[in-house]
């Protein structure tokens, strides 16, 4: 035990002797066993610092090769590169180590094989002169650059802007250059050709050329990509391709070369401003992050005044406290506030308080003394406080039980509503997967894509109906489509389009082929009485003017006539030719029987028709 | 309750899923198709009526049970087929006459929707516009009649909980992190996921609206290929109803000129 111990103990300040004594123990009990061969007096001279030293060491360096093989071999052969494309024609010579097993052992024996033998066979010289190819020849990869045909290119790929030459053009740079931008738009000069003379050197002097296009580096790159993305998807439909393919052709489709252009232009200006820039746009930031911070704490201490203003409304009748029963209920319901108070600072809601109290406490006043129907009551406030503004259910005095209830169906439309952004967002690939698509009217409910088809149908007359099948079958198409696909049926009511608008023309052509026959059947029958009947007509002429004079209602002279006229009125369409008719046959003194034939033939005609249509309608119910 | 209020139709949305009905029909032949003990000795043939998914695929995730109406004639004609997952709803039977079948779709409980019907012909014997498909038919496979549609189950503005439903299991679902990775990364892991998706012998995933790109026989006649012939069918038929509709204007051209010509004269005299 020294005084230093008892110094300890008795918690006073250790004195100067006391102190730096062991850490010089410690100190100079480190070094010494390292210095061998050196005097301890000598050493101490240093004091503290211990004397630098270095111990010499009297041995060489261990020999570094221990096993002793026979030194390696190296020889100098020749090599091509197969990535230079000249098709070895270019030979240069490198060392290369000659190893004992494998394949260039055999190179290394022809090798020693043509010192032996001297000039040698001409069968090893072929050997030699199929020197190995450049072990760096891998590395030259070729771009792969989408191509089309012309067809293709005139079928998905025409754009304003483009030419095809142009496109062509874009293409073979893009392969040149593999796909280095910067080098591309570097080197890109197309010159469009002058429409007219091609070869002539004469007219290109005098023929306009069109000045070449200025294009940006994004609009190469836009129309590149555009060309990649579409030939992908004509080789294979999106849904069909692997997530990494899709993934390369969502990237490209959606290639964005203003985006792009503002990128570029907001790094130039970043890189081009001043150093006193740089350091205010830093302050700013700084200055907009505080003050958001300070809104957000502002917020904050905001809502939780708001929220200790929430207090429960203390205005309902106090006489349900004063038994026993009341307080305890009261201390439930204080606790029950507490928490939702807990709950509502951390699910903070936006239209507060004031909203839902009042409802509340008016209930509580009308039913003060019937508790169940105040409970029932105020359940049903609660749930229109929860309809009119999502609000968190206040604390009702009346009764804990109906709050909590609320609260948790609250949670649970909480919960819900919370839903709908939840729905996860398809990506376009998934879309077409799960065969999603988006219309702006829609009946909701399950249907069939025939439907669709059955609907174009059944939206005609029958008789519509019988002549657009026919018309259909004349076009040799089967009566229902193989697949309905939603491309198919498109494609069909583009069609069943172009087919009613024929069969409507068809109808009037054959209305006109009918009107033709009464008037060819009219001129022969003036033809006729012309030639015959010269004097007759003259007769006659008096009795038909009368006849009109008489008004033409069909008393005329002429029972014949009057027959005409009938029937003309009995075929709805061909009222006014009928009348026409009789009028004409009337001036011409010729009560001719071609008139009734005519439209007894109409009518005829139309029966037929609506017995047809009444089959097409049966049919068609059938299907 | 709670329930159906938050289970609410996504307006404007439409989604499909394709599927295949019909009937194949067989007569009856000592060889071939043996007639079983038991049947009356007036039935000619033995068929079977069907709703199924393209390339056999599952379709019990969104179809719960399928109702067919048979002839009243048939001893218990309405018949019920519940969905066992992976089985196609079909129904065997034998008889002599065709008629319509009619065939109700109950979909899922969680599609909240109602079921909805479609009709079929029965067809026993080759059928066919023309004498040579009808031949053609009857050559084919030992008589057997096969009248096989298909069509698309369309969902307008389907339940929340059924959207769903019809947009899982054929893909992992996709995560935003893998998409913006690096690219050698992301072609990894899409990789990994390819292997686990489950696919048809047609390349048609399972639970997706896909369609085999191609044609695999007379079993799988609805492919992507079918409906481009169809489409250039369609488009031809258009082309020529363009060059009918030409030359029938051109008619009516000819006609009217001939009519006001006819007209004048009759005016004249």
């Amino acid at each position: 035990m020294t005084s230093r111990d008892v110094h300890d103990v008795l918690n006073l300040p250790s004195d100067h002797s006391g102190a730096p004594r062991p850490s010089k123990k410690q100190k100079t009990s480190a070094p010494r066993p390292n210095l061998k061969g050196l005097a301890r007096e000598v050493q101490n001279l240093g004091g503290d610092n211990p004397i630098a030293i270095v111990p010499e060491v009297n041995f060489f360096k261990k020999r570094r090769f221990a096993s002793r093989k026979p030194v390696a071999k190296w020889e100098l052969k020749a090599f091509t590169n197969s990535a230079r494309g000249d098709d070895g024609a270019l030979v240069l010579r490198h060392w290369k180590r000659k190893t004992d097993d494998g394949a260039p052992v055999e190179g290394a024996q022809d090798g020693e094989g043509q010192q032996q033998r001297g000039e040698g066979t001409p069968a090893s010289e072929r050997k030699e002169e199929k020197p190995d190819d450049s072990a760096f020849a891998k590395f030259n990869v070729q771009v792969v650059v989408p191509h089309y045909t012309e067809e293709q290119y005139h079928s998905n790929l025409q754009n304003n802007d483009w030419t095809k030459e142009e496109t062509d053009y874009l293409l073979g740079l893009a392969k040149d250059f593999d796909l280095r931008w910067t080098l591309i738009w570097d080197r890109y000069d197309f010159t469009p050709r002058p429409p007219g003379g091609d070869g002539a050197n004469g007219d290109t002097s005098t023929a306009v050329v069109p000045a070449p296009k200025q294009r940006s580096m994004e609009d190469l790159k836009a129309r590149y990509y555009e060309v990649a993305a579409k030939m992908m998807a004509v080789q294979k439909p999106a849904q069909y391709m692997t997530r990494p393919e899709f993934e390369l052709y969502e990237m490209m489709q959606n290639f964005d070369p203003e985006q792009e252009r503002k990128r570029k232009q907001f790094a130039l200006n970043t890189m081009s401003r001043s150093k006193d820039e740089a350091r205010e746009e830093e302050s700013l930031l700084l200055e907009v992050k505080r003050i958001l911070a300070r809104t957000e704490r502002f917020n904050e201490e905001r809502r939780e005044l708001y929220n200790r203003l929430d207090y429960p409304a203390t205005d309902s009748d106090i006489n349900s406290f004063k038994s026993s029963a009341g307080l305890q209920n009261l201390l439930q319901t204080l606790m029950t506030t507490d928490k939702n108070k807990k709950r509502k600072s951390i699910m903070p809601s936006e239209g507060v308080s004031p909203n839902s109290a009042v409802p509340n406490s008016a209930v509580s006043e009308t039913n003060p003394a019937n508790r169940r129907e105040s409970i029932a009551a105020s359940a049903t406030t609660n749930n229109h406080a929860r309809h009119d503004s999502d609000v968190r259910t206040p604390a009702t005095p009346a009764d804990p039980t109906p709050t909590s209830a609320a609260s948790g169906a609250n949670k649970k439309k909480g919960g819900s509503a919370q839903q709908p952004p939840e729905r996860r967002k398809l990506t376009q690939q998934e879309e077409q997967v799960y065969g999603v698509s988006y219309h702006d009217r829609l009946g909701s409910g399950p249907t069939f894509r025939y439907e669709k088809i059955n609907k174009l149908y059944s939206h005609k007359s029958g008789q519509q109906q019988l002549r657009i099948t026919n018309a259909l079958s004349e076009l040799d198409l089967p009566p229902r489509l193989v697949m309905p696909t939603a491309t198919v049926t498109a494609q069909f009511e583009v069609l069943w389009g172009a087919v009613t608008a024929l069969v409507d023309l068809r109808k009037i052509s054959d209305r006109l082929d009918g009107e033709i026959k009464i008037e060819e059947v009219k001129k022969a029958e003036r033809d006729r009485a012309k030639r015959i009947l010269p004097e007759k007509e003259k007769e006659e002429k008096g009795e038909g003017e009368k006849a009109k004079a008489d008004g033409g209602g069909g008393c005329g002279v002429d029972g014949e006539k009057a027959g005409d006229k009938k029937d003309g009125g009995g075929d709805g369409e061909k009222t006014q030719e009928g009348g026409g008719q009789a009028k004409e046959d009337g001036e011409k003194k010729r009560p001719g029987s071609s008139g009734s034939l005519t439209a007894a033939g109409h009518k005829r005609s139309a029966s037929v028709l609506s017995a047809a249509s009444d089959k097409s309608a049966k049919r068609h119910k059938k299907q | 309750m709670a329930d159906k209020k938050a289970n609410k139709r996504i307006k404007s949305l439409s989604i499909y899923r394709p599927f295949i009905y019909g009937t194949t029909a067989r007569p009856f032949d000592p060889d071939r198709n043996p007639k079983p003990p038991g049947i009356p000795d007036d039935h000619t043939h033995s068929w079977e009526v069907f709703v199924k998914g393209v390339d056999d695929t599952d379709i019990t995730y969104w179809l719960r049970r399928v109702q067919f109406k048979l002839h009243e004639s048939i001893p218990n004609h309405v018949r019920v087929i519940d969905a066992v997952p992976g089985k196609p709803f079909s129904l065997k039977e034998t008889g002599w006459g065709e008629f319509e079948i009619t065939i109700r779709l109950y979909y899922v409980t969680e599609s909240n929707e109602k079921p909805q019907t479609l009709y079929h012909h029965l067809r026993l014997h080759p059928y066919g516009r023309t004498e040579e498909e009808k031949e053609e038919m009857k050559n084919e496979d030992g008589g057997v009649v096969k009248s096989w549609n298909y069509d698309e189950q369309i969902f307008n503005e389907p339940y929340e909980s059924f959207y769903e439903i019809l947009t899982t299991g054929a893909m992992p679902p996709s995560m935003a992190g893998t998409q913006k990775g690096g690219k050698g990364g992301g072609k990894q892991k899409g990789g990994e996921k390819e292997q686990k998706v489950e696919r048809s012998e047609g390349g048609v995933l399972a639970r997706s609206a896909m369609i085999p790109l191609t044609n695999r026989g007379p079993e799988y006649p609805f492919s992507r290929e079918t409906e481009q012939c169809e489409i250039e069918k369609l488009k031809k038929a258009l082309v020529k109803v363009e060059e009918m509709t030409k030359k029938t204007k051109e008619e009516m051209e000819k006609k009217e000129k001939r009519l006001k010509e006819l007209k004048a004269e009759g005016a004249k005299a």
